[in-house]
């Protein structure tokens, strides 16, 4: 019996490692490919190792193209899009959760409805309504003869200031604290907004993270929309470097991958640091 | 109402001080309306920053997304009401019926394959194990990376000459197709990447829902002497049925939403091959500024999503948001 149980946990452990390794198989290769020569590159049959460490092709790909700015940009667009997310929809998690007022039951079926909008419905009349901003870019008040916010931070920040799913955790985060402590700081004279802000939101801490957490990765990871609002170089964020490397340097691999590196470990950093909230968070976000 | 004077916190602790004892019934009425109009007010002040950006961002493109789909637009001119003309070019249009049969064919395979092995996986880390964190991590770390990123690594793994994948066939003595390029192994190399960065998520809701499953019911089972086998097919696959209509469906929106992938590997060919309802809808907006066009297609796939999204709603028996 105990010999049938441990070559069952061998067996476990096998099939785990197995499934593991194929997970991890394919970012081994990114980084392997990031530090050879074109000749071990361009091997046939492909070599596993690098018969050369190239750690000089990080270099060559940061000359080969701007990824540091890229990647610059990324930053400032995940930062903001994750303090404007944290701020906004905590304050309308709370409120229709803790402040029933009229219109509230209807405005958080919206905010339930608008998560189940695809992306690609509501794309294009966004990408218009940037297009057509009055007043910026050579737009006149009617939001003619310009450009609008297209190539601003404008067009690359502001839509994606706060999602339907950052405020629908944080009711659900709010809703779980009892009402006695809100009840007892109006007794002792603090406003709506002290009370969110001083008592209620300290207690919701793993909210914060979670949605913090996942509006980066988000954001970083987002392509299509800076692909469609920016096109100069300045601008771009990595996701679109990266594209855009690709299909001016078709045969650039080492350079590729050592920019797809640079894109790919911020990220895994942050999962594995704030790996409990992304759990947390994923297994409440499948909608995405 | 406007000759009402909301108490101060001093107005409130002077009255409590003049009137020793419980005040009086009109007062407390006066300080409770007073509240409930505050809190109202405090309700709507901290709400409206997120529900006008979601009318801007949200509303205002949909009710445009319907009204552009009955019309001719190029952005350039005005757009020219033209009926039920982009749905009836949408009918007779061969490659966006390719790319709804495409989107299909990819959800009909990544997302049954993808939840059966995150199944496998969940149930494997659903005991104790020393180093089951590792295991997790390592199986969700495709979930968190760019799937830009993620479809590079893939295009260079599908390399003809140089790749992984084809080095790893020769090992074993066959012959690798050039994977892109085939109309015949295109899809296949684009569904395979679906289903690895796919599995971490279902993963993690599936061990959520079984370390959430009763014990006691399978104490009883065992004592009754029920097989493991015979306790998963009648105790764990009804219990997890919530979680895998849950799962199925959102993974099924996700799907059906795919473009980074194809815009990567294939581009949408070759010959229409891996074309998608969504990468379609790009082309159609973006390459050929046909804008109405484009929202009519992006209305379909809008529809057939909502019918999804009920069709779970139904079979769940209610919307676990509304609470």
């Amino acid at each position: 019996m105990a010999r049938r149980a441990r070559a069952g946990r061998a067996a476990l452990y096998l099939a785990l490692i197995a499934i593991s390794l194929v997970m991890i198989v394919p970012f081994v290769w990114m980084l392997l490919t990031s530090v050879k020569t074109p000749g071990d590159i361009a091997a046939v049959p492909p070599r596993l190792l690098p018969t050369h460490w190239a750690f000089g092709n990080y270099v060559d790909a940061l000359r080969a193209a701007p990824f540091a700015t890229y990647a610059r940009n990324s930053f400032v667009i995940a930062a903001s899009h994750t303090l404007l997310n944290v701020v906004i929809a905590s304050m309308a998690g709370y409120a229709l959760a803790r402040l029933r007022f009229r219109g509230s039951s209807l405005i958080f079926l919206g905010f339930v409805g608008a998560l189940m909008i695809p992306t690609y419905t509501k794309i294009l009349p966004e990408f218009l309504i940037v297009r057509f901003m009055p007043l910026f870019g050579g737009n006149d008040i009617l939001g003619q003869g310009g450009t609008g916010w297209l190539d601003t931070w404008w067009a690359l920040i502001i839509p994606g200031a706060v999602s339907p799913f950052s405020v629908f955790l944080f009711r659900q985060f709010y809703l779980d604290l009892p009402v006695e402590l809100e009840e007892a700081a109006r007794l002792d004279g603090l406003g709506e907004f002290g009370i969110y802000a001083r008592i209620m939101t300290p207690l919701v801490k793993p909210a914060f993270i979670t949605v913090a957490l996942l509006t980066f990765e988000g954001s970083w990871n987002n392509f299509l929309w800076p692909l469609l609002v920016t096109k100069s170089d300045s601008l771009r964020v990595i996701q679109v470097g990266l594209s855009v490397f690709r299909t001016e340097n078709d045969t650039q691999w080492a350079f590729l991958m050592a920019g797809t590196t640079l894109a790919t470990v911020p990220m895994v950093v942050l999962f594995l640091i704030g790996q409990r909230y992304f759990v947390q968070g994923f297994a409440n976000a499948g909608i995405k | 109402m406007s000759g009402t004077i909301v108490p101060t916190a001093e107005g409130r602790s002077r009255s409590r001080s003049r009137v020793p004892g419980p005040p009086s019934p009109a007062t407390a009425a006066s300080r409770r309306q007073g509240l409930a109009r505050t809190r109202r007010r405090a309700g709507l002040l901290m709400v409206a920053p997120a529900l006008l950006h979601a009318l801007i961002w949200i509303g205002i493109p949909l009710v445009a997304a319907v009204v552009l789909s009955f019309t001719s637009y190029d952005v350039l001119t005005p757009p020219r009401f033209t009926g039920l003309q982009n749905f009836r070019d949408l009918v007779s249009d061969n490659v966006f019926r390719r790319a709804v049969l495409n989107t299909s064919i990819y959800t009909f395979f990544t997302v049954p394959v993808a939840m059966g092995i995150a199944l496998l996986i969940a149930l494997m880390l659903n005991t104790r194990l020393a180093g089951r964190a590792i295991f997790r991590t390592a199986i969700f770390i495709p979930q968190v990376t760019a799937t830009i990123a993620v479809a590079l690594v893939w295009l260079w793994i599908y390399d003809p000459r140089s790749g992984l994948a084809n080095a790893v066939l020769s090992f074993l003595g066959l012959d690798g197709p050039a994977w892109l390029s085939s109309t015949s192994w295109a899809m296949p190399a684009v569904i395979v990447v679906g289903v690895w960065q796919g599995i971490g998520l279902k993963m993690l809701i599936y061990l959520a829902a079984l370390q959430s499953l009763p014990v006691d019911l399978y104490e009883a089972a065992s004592v009754d002497g029920a097989s493991k086998v015979r306790q998963f097919f009648s105790l764990t696959v009804p219990l997890l049925r919530p979680a895998t209509f849950f799962v199925f469906v959102t993974s099924v929106i996700g799907a059906f939403q795919s473009f980074d992938q194809v815009y990567i590997l294939t581009d949408g060919g070759p010959a229409n091959s891996t074309t998608m309802m969504t990468y379609e809808i790009y082309k159609s907006a973006f390459r050929e500024f046909r804008m109405g066009y484009a929202c009519a297609q992006s209305l379909v796939l809008f529809a057939l999503l909502l019918f999804l999204t009920l069709l779970n709603r139904r079979i769940t028996g209610g919307d676990r948001a509304t609470r």
